[in-house]
């Protein structure tokens, strides 16, 4: 056996022996790629290079949104930003055959979109809504299953730090630009997916609409949610009109998210240290995964590992179709068990030039890998959303799967339309050329 | 007894396999690997694969990686004399260039390396930077007033771009693209191959070849696996490299040819501007320099006078 | 309360308020670097080096305190699975594993690093300050996690705290 086929296997063994075992998943990346290394490279070297893989590989100016966005999200659950945002979303669609069930959506899909994060959005939505839908019939574990869903749209509409992850993982050919204004269309359209189903049960089982909001009701709580919304039309706004880069568009988020706190006056300013300090934790988590990550995708590179599973990809299935198929389905059992921003740090690199060499673009394949890693975060055995979903809802986890897996279908369906048609994700930075 | 005597030789570097550099380091390993009967086996990581230019210097001073190609303003962080390879108009022209730098001058600033353990073995042709914008043509520097001009994070390429009349905006490369075509920057300024390559021309109007600055790209080994080779295989690796160095002006040659071709196909006007004007303006810059770093005077004045 | 823990909670303390300050200062230069380019219209170049450099040290420093507390991600579904024997012996064990990595890589390779950069005399492009300072977050760090590792180890070996 050559020392790169036996430096695989260490590897992947290693890797998920550790990760069974419960190490932590950045830990068992770092350990996996120092044993595979040192079959390579001289003991000091290697250890060496691994330090500086990560601390390097988290030097980038583009990686500081990460931290500013889960800022600016983590301020914005605790500034009253959700509760405004319930309530102009069920002035809109409450008078609709389950109407509270929309309100969940939209409301998850508002928060998600303007916090860039999933989680922030079923925590914050779901523990508000799950109750006030079983007031009025709604099973807890079907209002759990909504919430979970549609929170995953906003990782999709932006901002989003997955998306941000992705074009570092992209090495660059993916613009973050470019990346926000492709993740509009789908992420609705998984949203309009999700309506679409809700509409079909709570017609069958009859659940109840409720009252239709005068226009004054509805206007009155635009203007109460307006300035939440505004940051929305800031971020992408200033972005697209060339004010800031995507990556000082998250530090104007944190100011505006701050002020307007501080205006409602649901925020003091001697709750941002521990606002802070939460954000950090949070903000350590997924980067020190992206500080092991990035010491294992050079490990990639020095073995030509994306090389040679490219090479076998191509050759034993020449066909386009079957190629995307086979990709997106080891991504839907990849993530079933991996949370998304290690899949997306280790598995971009490998799969994108297979993807690119078949004409697709760049900033398609980070839609749809995304969205592929959205219905993992949803799944057992590992799904931080799922878990989050049913612990803010009360519920437990194997109650939840039932009433869920009409819901991951639909995400895979819409998936399917994402993978095979390109202009849905490339229309609009195409129209604005990017 | 051991059968397999091949030592491999890891050569890292961020430039894409289409580029004039690239093929001139492939010239390098075919070289190499003919003198050496192939017991010197060359691996070159191109696109950035194992890390950005100062990721890897660093790695060849750790010793994972053994020879990069990198550019000299990059270098500058790591051996001060290199520096002096960044100043404006600097040279007369290409000739005189080639002169500085594969004379006395040259080799002894490749050899001022070795102290931070990384040995310089020759240098390849990398052009001049010009200036390229998207709204406003430059054609003296009067015209660059007002004008935000991307450069590299490097203080002499400030200091130029400022003293010239424009307010010099260090941006990271890779957001480049969406900052000159959002307006973010109104230009930037790079040599016609990576203007090209980068696609920047679909997004620029004008084309100065005002030529401020040329930075030469250095190929370099790191002392650690330097030290490791056989007094023969040192010899086979530094006539390797200055082969490579000589194909490599002609890839250089015709990729700039080539480049403005596309460009002026692509609609992009190009400026032929006074350079005088722009030199005489970027004089303080080297006044500074020379202030700042007085033990290198005594090079920047030979320089000028060969 | 013992002793240790009394050292270990007043090391917490410390490391939470480094951390809000790293994160405060980093908000402040980037939000200082859009501004200075619009209102006194000017580029500063060191901004983006130091905010770059601060997230270095927010995070490898924030990776050794999401170790005190135990809060990295990890998957326990094999784990959930296990006897409450086997737990505390796989809880053990992946405080090793932690340790070690910490050892070797962190202090060791990390060590190794900031003695070559140091000694080469590497200067960062803008701030002019030397890199090996800004690797030394990682020995640091290296170092605090395996005292914490320790700290675990000796609490789940005691029965302190549930596995
Ligand atoms: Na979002
Ligand atoms: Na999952």
């Amino acid at each position: 056996m050559s020392i790169e086929v036996i430096s695989i296997i260490v590897l992947f063994v290693s890797f998920f022996g550790l990760l069974l075992l419960k190490v932590p998943v950045a830990y068992s990346i770092g350990i996996a790629t120092t044993l595979s290394l040192l079959l390579n490279i001289d003991k000091m070297p290697g250890i060496t290079t691994i330090a500086q893989r990560m601390t390097t590989g988290i030097d980038s100016f583009a990686l500081l949104a990460i931290p500013f966005f889960v800022l600016a999200g983590e301020i914005m659950k605790r500034g009253g930003i959700a509760n405004r945002l319930i309530n102009f979303a069920k002035s809109l669609v409450s008078s609709l055959p389950g109407g509270l069930a929309y309100v969940n959506i939209l409301a998850s899909m508002l928060f998600g979109a303007i916090s860039g994060s999933a989680l922030a959005a079923a925590s914050a939505i779901g523990s508000i809504m799950t109750d006030r839908m079983e007031e009025e019939g709604y099973p807890r574990t079907l209002s759990a299953s909504i919430n979970i869903t549609a929170s995953t749209t906003g990782l999709l509409i932006p901002p989003s730090n997955i998306l941000i992850v992705y074009a570092l993982a992209s090495g660059g050919t993916a613009s973050v630009a470019a990346l926000f204004i492709a993740g509009y269309i789908p992420g609705i359209l998984l949203g309009f997916a999700i309506m679409g189903y809700v509409a079909f049960i709570a017609i069958s089982k009859g659940y109840a609409r409720g009252k239709r909001a005068t226009l004054f009701e509805v206007w009155t709580f635009f203007r109460k949610a307006f300035f939440s919304l505004l940051l929305l039309v800031i971020v992408v706004g200033g972005i697209v009109a060339g004010i800031f880069t995507a990556t000082e568009a998250s530090v104007i988020a944190v100011l505006y998210a701050a002020v307007l706190s501080l205006i409602y006056g649901d925020m003091k300013t001697k709750d941002f240290p521990d606002v802070l300090l939460t954000s950090a934790k949070t903000t350590a988590v997924v980067m020190f995964l992206i500080c092991t990550s990035m010491a294992m995708s050079w490990l990639f590179s020095f073995e030509g590992i994306p090389e040679m599973i490219s090479t076998f990809l191509l050759d034993s299935l020449n066909n386009k179709f079957a190629i995307f198929l086979a990709i997106n389905i080891i991504l839907l059992v990849v993530g079933t068990f991996m949370d998304m921003t290690p899949a997306v740090l280790i598995f971009t690199p490998i799969f994108l030039p297979v993807v690119t060499a078949l004409g697709m673009d760049p900033v398609h394949f980070g839609i749809v890998i995304v969205l592929n890693l959205c219905i993992g975060i949803c799944t057992p055995p590992v799904g931080t959303l799922l878990f989050v979903g049913s612990g803010v809802a009360k519920v437990s986890v194997t109650q939840v799967i039932k009433p869920l897996l009409p819901f991951l279908a639909i995400m895979v369906a819409v998936l399917m339309l994402i993978s095979y048609i390109p202009e849905i994700s490339m229309f609009l930075p195409r129209l604005f050329g990017l | 007894e051991k059968v397999d005597d091949t030592k491999m030789l890891y050569l890292a570097h961020g430039l894409p396999q289409t580029h004039p550099v690239h093929k001139g380091i492939l010239e390098f390993k075919k070289a190499l690997e003919i003198k050496s009967g192939g017991t010197l086996k060359v691996k070159i990581f191109p696109d950035a694969q194992l890390g950005s230019e100062r990721e890897v210097l660093e790695l060849l001073q750790i010793g994972s990686v053994a020879a990069t190609k990198v550019s000299a303003a990059t270098l500058s962080n790591f051996v001060p004399e290199y520096h002096i390879l960044g100043i404006p108009y600097l040279f007369r022209d290409k000739q005189h260039q080639f002169d500085v730098l594969e004379g006395p001058i040259g080799k002894s600033i490749l050899e001022k390396g070795s102290k931070f353990w990384l040995r310089g073995l020759c240098y390849y042709d990398a052009g001049s930077r010009s200036f390229y914008t998207s709204t406003k043509a430059i054609r003296t520097p009067e015209d660059l007033k007002g004008l935000k001009i991307r450069v590299m994070n490097n203080q002499m390429a400030i200091n130029m771009v400022n003293s010239m009349g424009g307010s010099a905006t260090p941006l990271a490369y890779g957001e480049l693209y969406t900052a000159i075509q959002q307006g973010v920057v109104d230009g930037a300024e790079n040599n016609p191959p990576s203007f090209v390559s980068s696609n920047h021309y679909e997004i620029s109007k004008y084309y100065t070849l005002d030529q401020h600055s040329s930075v030469p790209d250095v190929l370099l080994i790191g002392t650690k696996y330097w030290d490791k080779l056989s007094d023969e295989e040192k010899i086979w690796v530094q006539e390797a490299a200055d082969e490579s160095a000589q194909a490599e002006k002609v890839f250089w040659n015709n990729s700039v040819e080539e480049s403005m071709k596309i460009a002026k196909e692509a609609g992009v006007e190009i400026i032929i501007p006074d350079k005088s004007l722009f030199a005489e303006k970027s004089k303080s810059v080297v006044e500074e320099f020379v202030k700042e770093h007085p033990e290198m005077a005594s090079i920047v004045e030979q320089i000028k006078n060969q | 309360m013992s002793k240790s823990e009394l050292v270990f909670n007043k090391v917490n303390r410390i490391l939470e308020w480094f951390l809000i300050l790293i994160f405060a200062l980093l908000v402040l230069d980037v939000l200082f670097q859009v501004f200075s380019r619009y209102i006194i219209g000017r580029s500063f170049t060191w901004t983006e080096e130091f905010a770059r450099f601060s997230l270095i040290w927010m995070t490898v420093l924030g990776a050794a305190y999401l170790n005190a507390k135990r809060e990295h991600l990890s998957m326990d579904f094999v784990y959930e699975k296990l006897s409450p024997a086997n737990k505390r012996k796989a809880s053990i064990l992946i405080e090793l594993f932690i340790f070690l990595f910490a050892l070797i890589v962190m202090v060791v390779g990390g060590g190794n690093l900031v003695y070559t950069t140091l000694h080469l005399e590497q200067l960062s492009g803008t701030l002019r300050i030397p890199l090996g300072y800004v690797y030394a977050i990682m020995p640091f760090s290296g170092l605090l996690i395996m005292i914490f590792s320790i700290y675990h180890i000796t609490r789940i070996y005691t029965n302190k705290i549930s596995s």
